[in-house]
């Protein structure tokens, strides 16, 4: 470890939290049972943990005073990436614009996979982007009660504020706390009650208790929290108040987002001590293993967890379920526009990134930055240059039930009519602009205008060949 | 060069036809075509084919001419399947008029024919879809509904004093003239009630402004000049032949509220047949959604730009006005079988200028058809005149 003595820590932190959020309400009338949590944050259908994890990994960077070029490594964690078996992280460098050839980790196939990143941004060299994004599925009644969805990034380099102080681990044989099958979509727990809690507790508490550092003066910790009870149960096993375990819980407001709860957590906990706090982050996988982070809070972090909690739209429990396509997926006739992966790959800048033209004849703005120019018809070469994320609606529709191409049907039962438009953004170094056809996202459809000011964010566009395809959405300012 | 003639046009009746191959409504158009021909047509006189499909369904995308004209018992001749989307027809008569033009053939068979509602509702937006620009517009979601109601946005945006009315407006019009058309898919009348209280397809295009998927053929006889008045009594004279390409996707284009290749294509045909727009007795212009009939107007030189809904609202485009256009009902009322729709539209002018249109107009010399093939990629323009009498 890299350790204390040059101060390596968190330098900046992300957050991204799905706009739709169930209350607890609506589950208590939906299963006439109380709810296991006051909210959860349900994913839209064309989110998922990589869009998450871009979301997040983009709030970071825009925190930082380096830019995208300058990370060298980029860690990520989830239990849900899109595929079984594909790598998860390199979409997500290219998505946020980081350096090609940038090496990466990825952690997965446990909810302690988020401490597993963060101590691979922590272990390697030089500055870190570490993303934490999850968004679970379980049965009708799971997803329903209290199953969330998040992401957390943190920028990890020298000269911190936020100082990792210790890393320890744990594992032990310990199967069927938390699983989820080969070729299955949910996770399951086997409710072995006594069994669930003992060893979650142990191989935490152990994992924090080999942490080098005075646990007395834990101020927060973030602890493995499926639901609100079980970080207070490792917090007994440790001499935690509730005060501290609470500081770090944020479970009953976002539901349990897998990996990313207790990274989550970790953002609660930081923006709420004090500076010259102590803070602690118990991250636990089944089969087991728990990995412990300990953190020197020099300076505590505006990390935007209470605002963005206190955000977000709240949908009833059978919007939540179609949402997430537990309820209502088909099969479409018809198939999709076929757009080949090659052909795809090719406009992945664009796409991600807005990445235009410039004519060397005549310096119009080209997008996408192909064929003759537009404007002066020459066949000349494009230089790159980037138009900005932001712009403004010159043409719009909305696309209703039954109007959908067929390859955004499955969205459209699970999110309703979205809106298309065609958005004009200047080129970031101010000369020129281009236009582009786009679908509006997380807002009202009906509502947008033309004139209206929208903000991209990458999206799932629609999965042919059994390979999600990603690019820019819009989101009204 | 010989001059192109109209000898005959025909076409089958729009509409749903589930018992109904391609082939044989195609034979329908053929027949009709015939039976305007007002000398002796022998069909082994006919030189060469030029045919329009988009081919939706995939039924037959390869040699789907040769399968049509086969059908017909049209053998050996070259037979062309001509595609541009919604265009392709209007497309097969510019080939059409260039042989005949050009001295290679003295007759030829021009038409089109699509099947479009014999698959699931999200087959035939696949198929539709892919006539679009596929990697950028289509992928952000949208439909050909969508793309037209995107320009009509733009449209009513831009011109603060047009309405959606205004598009309700095309919509009572071209359902009042197909009513009176047999060949019409939705011959009926609607009111301004049925066409603004529709449900929306893509806001702010609602049902009774987009026009419906249809079965259908179509069928015209190019002839040269010496075959002409030998076939025809009074032929129509192809005085103007204009056709340009454009940018595929909208958002490529400098302006989103008309189609510039529309433009292009009619300045075209009105130098070769050397006349203005006033000079048109009427029109039939390709009203696939309300907003495009409106764009026609300025995009034909109708009126100036942003002046389209004046037009419609003075009446000057209903069949008693100035300039009638769609008196067929137009692609809203008669139907748009995609490949069809090109020489369909030459029926009702060939028809207007011999004064036998179910919408007679006052005595009228001088029409036009517009054929746009997908938001605006394709389109042609053809200027017809009437020859007369002892002229040939």
């Amino acid at each position: 470890m890299s350790g204390t003595e040059n101060q390596r820590g968190i330098v900046a932190t992300g957050l991204y939290l799905p706009r739709q959020r169930l209350d607890g309400d609506e589950i208590e009338s939906a299963w006439g049972t109380s709810a296991p949590v006051d909210r959860a944050a349900v994913p839209a259908a064309d989110e998922d943990a990589l869009t998450m994890a871009v979301a997040a990994g983009r709030d970071a960077l825009g925190g930082w005073d380096r830019g995208a070029d300058a990370v060298a490594h980029l860690a990520v964690a989830t239990t849900t990436p899109p595929l079984e078996e594909e790598a998860f992280a390199p979409r997500i460098a290219a998505a946020l614009g980081l350096r090609s050839g940038i090496p990466t980790s990825t952690a997965s196939r446990s909810t302690a996979a988020g401490g597993e990143a963060l101590c691979s941004g922590v272990d390697s060299d030089g500055p870190a982007l570490v993303v934490v994004a999850d968004a679970p599925s379980g049965d009708a009644a799971e997803v329903g009660r209290r199953v969330g969805a998040g992401a957390a990034a943190f920028l990890v380099e020298d000269g911190a504020d936020v100082v990792v102080a210790a890393e320890a681990r744990e594992s032990r044989d310990a199967p069927g706390l938390r699983l989820r099958e080969r070729g299955g979509t949910d996770v399951s727990e086997l409710d072995i009650t006594t069994y669930e809690r003992e060893t979650t507790r142990d191989v935490v508490a152990t994992a924090l208790d080999r942490l080098e550092l005075d646990h007395d003066a834990v101020d927060a910790a973030s602890l493995h929290q499926p639901t609100g009870d079980i970080p207070h149960r490792i917090g007994k096993a440790l001499p935690y108040d509730g005060a501290a375990i609470a500081r770090g819980t944020v479970v009953d407001d976002v539901g349990d987002a897998g990996a990313a709860t207790v990274a989550v957590g970790l953002l609660a906990a930081l923006e709420r001590v004090e500076a010259g706090s102590t803070v602690v982050a118990g991250f636990f996988g089944s089969g087991a293993t728990a990995v412990g982070l300990g953190f020197g809070v020099e300076n505590s972090p505006e990390t935007g967890v209470e605002n963005a909690i206190e955000a977000g739209e709240g949908v009833s429990y059978p919007a939540a379920l179609r949402a997430r396509g537990t309820i209502g997926e088909t099969e479409v006739a018809g198939g999709g526009a076929h757009v080949s992966l090659p052909s795809w790959q090719r406009t992945i800048p664009q796409r991600y990134r807005l990445v235009a033209g410039r004519c060397t004849e005549c310096g119009a703005v080209a997008f996408p930055p192909e064929g003759a120019c537009h404007d002066c018809g020459a066949r000349a070469e494009f230089e790159p240059t980037t138009l900005s994320r932001t712009g403004e609606v010159v043409a719009v529709t909305v696309i209703g039930q039954g109007g959908a191409p067929p390859e955004f049907v499955e969205q459209q039962r699970r999110d309703g009519p979205f809106a298309v438009a065609i958005v004009e953004a200047p080129a970031t170094d101010g000369d020129g602009s281009a236009r582009f056809p786009a679908q509006l996202t997380d807002c009202d459809p009906e509502s947008v205008s033309v004139g209206d000011g929208v903000a991209g964010h990458l999206r799932r566009i629609y999965s042919v060949e059994g390979v999600t395809r990603y690019g820019l959405k819009f989101v009204p300012e | 060069m010989t001059d192109a003639y109209i000898v005959g046009a025909g076409q089958s009746d729009f509409g749903s036809f589930p018992d109904r191959s391609y082939r044989s409504l195609f034979d329908d158009a053929f027949d009709e075509a015939v039976g305007t021909v007002d000398g002796d047509f022998d069909p082994d006189d006919v030189d060469e084919a030029f045919l329009g499909t988009l081919g939706v369904g995939g039924r037959q995308l390869g040699l789907s001419g040769p399968a049509v004209t086969e059908h017909l018992g049209l053998h050996g001749i070259p037979t062309t399947r001509v595609e541009n989307a919604c265009a392709a027809s209007g497309y097969a008569l510019r080939q059409a008029v260039m042989a005949v033009r050009s001295g290679m053939a003295d007759l030829v068979l021009a038409g089109g024919y699509e099947v479009m509602t014999d698959m699931s509702g999200d087959h035939t937006k696949w198929w539709l879809g892919v006539s679009g620009e596929t990697e950028w517009e289509r992928l952000s979601g949208t439909t050909f509904a969508g793309v037209y109601a995107q320009m009509a946005s733009a449209y009513l945006r831009e011109h603060d004093d047009a309405t959606v009315e205004d598009l309700s407006r095309v919509a009572v019009k071209n359902h009042g003239n197909g009513a009176k058309n047999p060949h019409a898919q939705l011959g009926f009348e609607c009111t301004m009630d049925d066409a603004m209280n529709a449900p929306d397809v893509a806001a702010p295009l609602n049902l009774y402004h987009c026009c419906p998927t249809t079965d259908g053929a179509s069928a015209v006889l190019v002839a040269s000049e010496d075959v002409a008045a030998d076939l025809s009594d009074a032929p129509v004279r192809v005085s103007g032949a204009g056709a340009a390409s454009g940018r595929v996707g909208l958002f490529q284009r400098d302006t989103l509220t008309g189609i510039p290749a529309s433009g292009t294509a009619a300045d075209r045909a009105y130098e070769e047949a050397g006349i203005d727009p006033e000079d048109l007795d009427f029109a039939e212009v390709h009203d696939c959604f309300a907003i495009a009939e409106l764009a026609a107007y300025e995009d034909l030189g109708f009126c100036d730009r942003g002046e389209a809904p004046d037009l419609l609202r003075k009446g000057v485009t209903d069949p008693d006005g100035d300039l009638p256009v769609n008196t067929s009902g137009g692609l809203k009322s008669k139907g748009h079988p995609i490949g069809a729709t090109g020489t369909g539209q030459v029926v009702e002018v060939f028809a207007q200028l011999r004064g036998d249109a179910h919408v007679q107009i006052d005595d009228p010399e001088v029409g036009l058809a517009h054929n746009v093939g997908g938001s605006g990629g394709g389109v042609t323009v053809h200027v017809f005149e009437r020859v007369a009498e002892g002229e040939l």
